[in-house]
């Protein structure tokens, strides 16, 4: 892809996140439920207080002044301050979001280190006890509910064995200062294997659950487009030619099979990012989905409105990226 | 092990307890939310409240049966019905080693109750201190508060107002200080993990908290740390698990697997929040006080509190609970639904109603064993179910647009126990709780009154009185106040929980 085609690309991303923006700003506007009421829960108040307070989180304005002194701020990078925690929602969100995207990044290595062996082998076994079990345990792994499941693994792994943490990112006598976010990294820079080791038990399950619907989902697009190229005129040639077996499935076949995989995982990893606020819950996982869910619920505008923006934004560019990757495995496909 | 050493060993053991405050010891609390922040007077949340008040200490406090005792101060008195002296304890210290005065006090009252005095924002506190004009201090050591109008309320209230240092927050700004602390309470701050876990340590220069509540002295326990962990299923699984050795909101039918359960047990304390179902008085039906009476008797209480909320919870025939200022005895409506199905026949339904009630998703099995009780009495009821926000703003309309609806299952909180921080709010004549439309003119008379009424045994006979007024009117079934259920490790000795919710973990030790 040249460089203009790029620049063109990124410049159709802005009005898509203007029209977010204003969408987001619209709908919690219209959302019933005040936030002033909200925040006073239940205690008395004098009319002057309650529009001190009114006046304090800003919303004695106008709605329309509103979005456009939020938009005019949130070009500057600004988004205004969080009605709960009285900082900047660009530090609340950033607290927390590289949990998240350490506990995504892992459930898709998890989802795509067990989907894509195991949709092989259930394409190349087709109809076998292998495939029906696999076909089986993929209908099971996005029907099971994550609280559910999540719920299971805490009893077993946890309750039951003693092996694994019941909740949190790291147990608290580990002390890691924080240099990118990301745990597993900052243990590992920091030279602290206990703490590494520590955190990495602390991902394995939130992971597991994380990942259980979306390796059910890949390993159903790999055995699908397995099985359709090992249909094709070229593998049938390659194996008449001689070739191993082994070298045909691996060398010839599987490359091409690859290709919806990865643009559904890339695709996918925007909802793990979105979506995690279940698991999020179940584990006491510091992420921003959870953190998202509550704001809304208590109708903390500037929060959710800076984190839907976000998450449009991360949505936006990992299509832009699965686009970019498609191009990359299929020089047929030209954006 | 020698035989010397195993009794060396023996009677270190046995001096233990008597040497409190000496054992090496991590108490983690499985807590449901995370603070917002940590300054004491920018926050609405009950959760951030409990955990800043293991960081900082305030004027007065309560001791676990909910009476008010000084902390900070050394005594109160009222010099007159607006004005209350508070002398200021000597020889308090904050975190950071500087001595603690009256100016720290009469700083974080005014922070608190002056308009704009957060850096130009009002604290979201205000209203917490009632109609306060004027904040002095009084010679070296007394803090005087002066009131626009009595208010017997305030010692109430004062417990939830943390004593900050000037200086702090003038050096780190009301920014700073939503991330850091310098407080005067037992433990200070190690570490706040966003959204994960707040850890604190002893803080070993503490005067000792208030000396009505024993033990007065450094904190047990070396360090605490609050576990955030939001799903009740989780925080169980913690506690059974070992990794955390108390737990708030502990489910009512979790309550046999703690106790069950080697090395745990359930604790309660009488909670402070009064449920009950509002009718809509301008609504099709409720408008009858014969149809209120059906539903009244339509309930059976005992069944639901035994059934549902595992027997923990008290009934109530008042908006009151039976631990608040003013309650007392009232008539009841006893479960009879065929007295229910003939005064709904008086009333013109011989065939019955259909009506819809309205609650959150939090509390949709209560509201259906409610529903079912009703439908049983001719009052066919199907549960809606909505979200808070947007279902306060549905039935709490403040008579600023017409009210819609049937039937709202809800309840209001009452952490001060005082009925001017429940009654007022739920049945003054458009007031922000009155999600029934109740509008009585005797009830806001004794209401207003008894706001400033100084006379203890005037001002409880004002809300008896008022009592009996709606508990005859009925604007709501009123049902129960549940207990606050933990769970304790068997571990964990000398805390106990409290009404406020709060977890004040100076008195708790770890064996």
């Amino acid at each position: 892809m040249s460089l203009g085609k790029l620049i063109e690309r990124l410049l159709q991303l802005v009005p898509v996140l203007l029209g977010v923006t204003l969408i987001v700003f619209v709908m919690m506007a219209l959302t019933p439920g005040d936030p002033v009421q909200i925040m006073i829960g239940d205690q008395t108040i004098t009319p002057e207080q309650e529009e001190a307070l009114r006046r304090g989180l800003g919303l004695d304005r106008p709605i329309v002044e509103r979005f456009f002194v939020f938009l005019g701020n949130a070009a500057q990078g600004d988004f205004g301050q969080s009605f709960y925690h009285r900082r900047p929602v660009a530090d609340v969100i950033s607290e927390r979001l590289p949990a998240t995207i350490e506990l995504s990044l892992v459930a898709l290595i998890v989802a795509l280190v067990t989907a894509i062996p195991l949709g092989v082998l259930a394409a190349i076994r087709k109809n076998s006890i292998f495939d029906k079990l696999a076909t089986v345990g993929s209908l099971l792994g996005v029907s099971l509910p994550g609280f559910w499941f999540g719920i299971l693994l805490i009893m077993l792994f946890a309750v039951q064995w003693h092996i694994l943490p019941v909740s949190g990112r790291i147990g608290y006598a580990s002390e890691v200062p924080t240099i990118t976010g990301f745990l597993l990294i900052d243990t590992l820079l920091h030279g602290n294997l206990p703490a590494f080791w520590d955190a990495v038990k602390h991902l394995i399950l939130p992971a597991v659950t994380l990942g259980l619907p979306m390796t059910a989902i890949l390993m159903r697009v790999t055995r699908t487009s397995m099985l359709e190229v090992l249909r094709q005129d070229y593998v049938t040639f390659a194996d008449a030619k001689g070739l191993s077996r082994r070298r045909v499935l691996f060398r010839h076949a599987l490359k091409n099979a690859l290709i919806p995989t990865v643009s559904v995982a890339a695709i996918e990893t925007g909802s793990l990012l979105g979506g995690n606020m279940i698991v999020e819950t179940v584990f006491g996982w510091p992420g921003l989905g959870r953190l998202v869910v509550e704001s809304i619920f208590l109708r903390n505008y500037p929060l959710v409105q800076a984190a839907v923006l976000l998450y449009a934004v991360i949505y936006v560019g990992l299509n832009f990226f699965a686009d970019i990757l498609y191009t990359i495995l299929n020089p047929r496909v030209k954006l | 092990m020698t035989t010397l050493q195993r009794l060396l060993l023996a009677s270190a053991m046995a001096l233990g307890p008597v040497a409190t405050g000496a054992q090496a010891a991590d108490l983690v609390v499985g807590f449901t939310l995370d603070a917002d922040t940590l300054d004491p007077a920018n926050h609405r949340k009950r959760e951030t409240e409990t955990i800043i008040r293991n960081l900082y200490d305030g004027l007065l406090t309560r001791d676990a049966n909910m009476v008010v005792v000084p902390e900070i101060a050394e005594s109160m008195t009222q010099v007159s019905p607006t004005v209350y002296d508070f002398k200021i304890r000597p020889g308090i210290k904050f975190h950071d080693g500087t001595a603690m005065t009256a100016e720290d006090v009469k700083f974080t009252l005014d922070r608190v109750t002056v308009e704009n005095a957060m850096e130009g924002v009002t604290s979201p506190r205000q209203s917490l201190m009632g109609p306060v004009a004027s904040v002095e201090v009084v010679g070296d050591d007394t803090v005087r508060i002066t009131l626009k109008e009595p208010w017997p309320i305030l010692p109430a209230m004062l417990p939830n107002q943390q004593i900050v240092s000037k200086a702090f927050v003038e050096a780190r700004g009301s920014e700073g200080i939503a991330t850091a602390e310098n407080g005067t309470g037992p433990f200070k701050l190690v570490e706040w993990r966003k959204g994960e876990s707040v850890i604190l340590e002893r803080f070993a220069d503490y005067y000792g908290g208030a000396a009505d509540i024993p033990p007065v002295g450094p904190a047990c326990v070396d360090r605490v740390i609050f576990k955030i962990i939001p799903e009740s299923a989780s925080r169980v699984a913690a506690l059974l698990a070992g990794d955390v050795h108390i737990i708030n909101e502990l489910p009512a039918f979790s309550i046999a697997q703690v106790n069950a359960n080697t090395g745990t047990h359930v604790m309660t304390v009488n909670g402070t929040r009064s449920f009950f179902v509002a009718l809509n008085l301008e609504g099709e039906y409720f408008d009858d006080p014969l149809v209120r009476q059906a539903a009244a008797h339509a309930i059976d209480k005992n069944l639901l509190i035994d059934k549902i909320l595992g027997g923990n919870a008290a009934p109530i025939n008042g908006i009151l609970s039976p631990d608040a200022f003013g309650a007392s005895e009232l008539p009841s409506y006893g479960y009879d639904p065929e007295l229910a199905k003939k005064l709904l026949a008086d009333a013109g339904f011989p065939n019955g109603i259909d009506i819809v009630m309205d609650t959150e998703g939090a509390f949709k099995d209560t509201a259906e064993a409610i529903a079912s009780l009703l439908t049983k009495a001719g009052i066919r009821t199907t549960v809606a179910v909505g979200e808070s926000a947007q279902l306060t703003a549905k039935w709490r309309v403040q008579g600023k647009a017409p009210k819609t609806g049937d039937m709202y299952f809800s309840s209001w909180g009452n952490g001060s126990l005082d009925p001017f921080d429940i009654f007022t709010p739920t049945h003054r004549t458009n007031d922000r709780g009155n999600s029934a439309g109740y509008a009585n003119p005797a009830v806001d008379a004794l209401l207003d009154a008894a706001a400033t009424e100084l006379d203890v045994a005037k001002r409880a006979g004002m809300y008896r009185e008022a009592e009996l007024l709606i508990n005859a009117d009925l604007p709501y079934l009123y049902l129960w106040v549940p207990q606050d259920i933990y769970g304790v490790s068997d571990r964990v000795s000398g805390w106990q929980p409290s009404a406020d919710s709060r977890i004040n973990l100076h008195d708790a030790c770890l064996k």
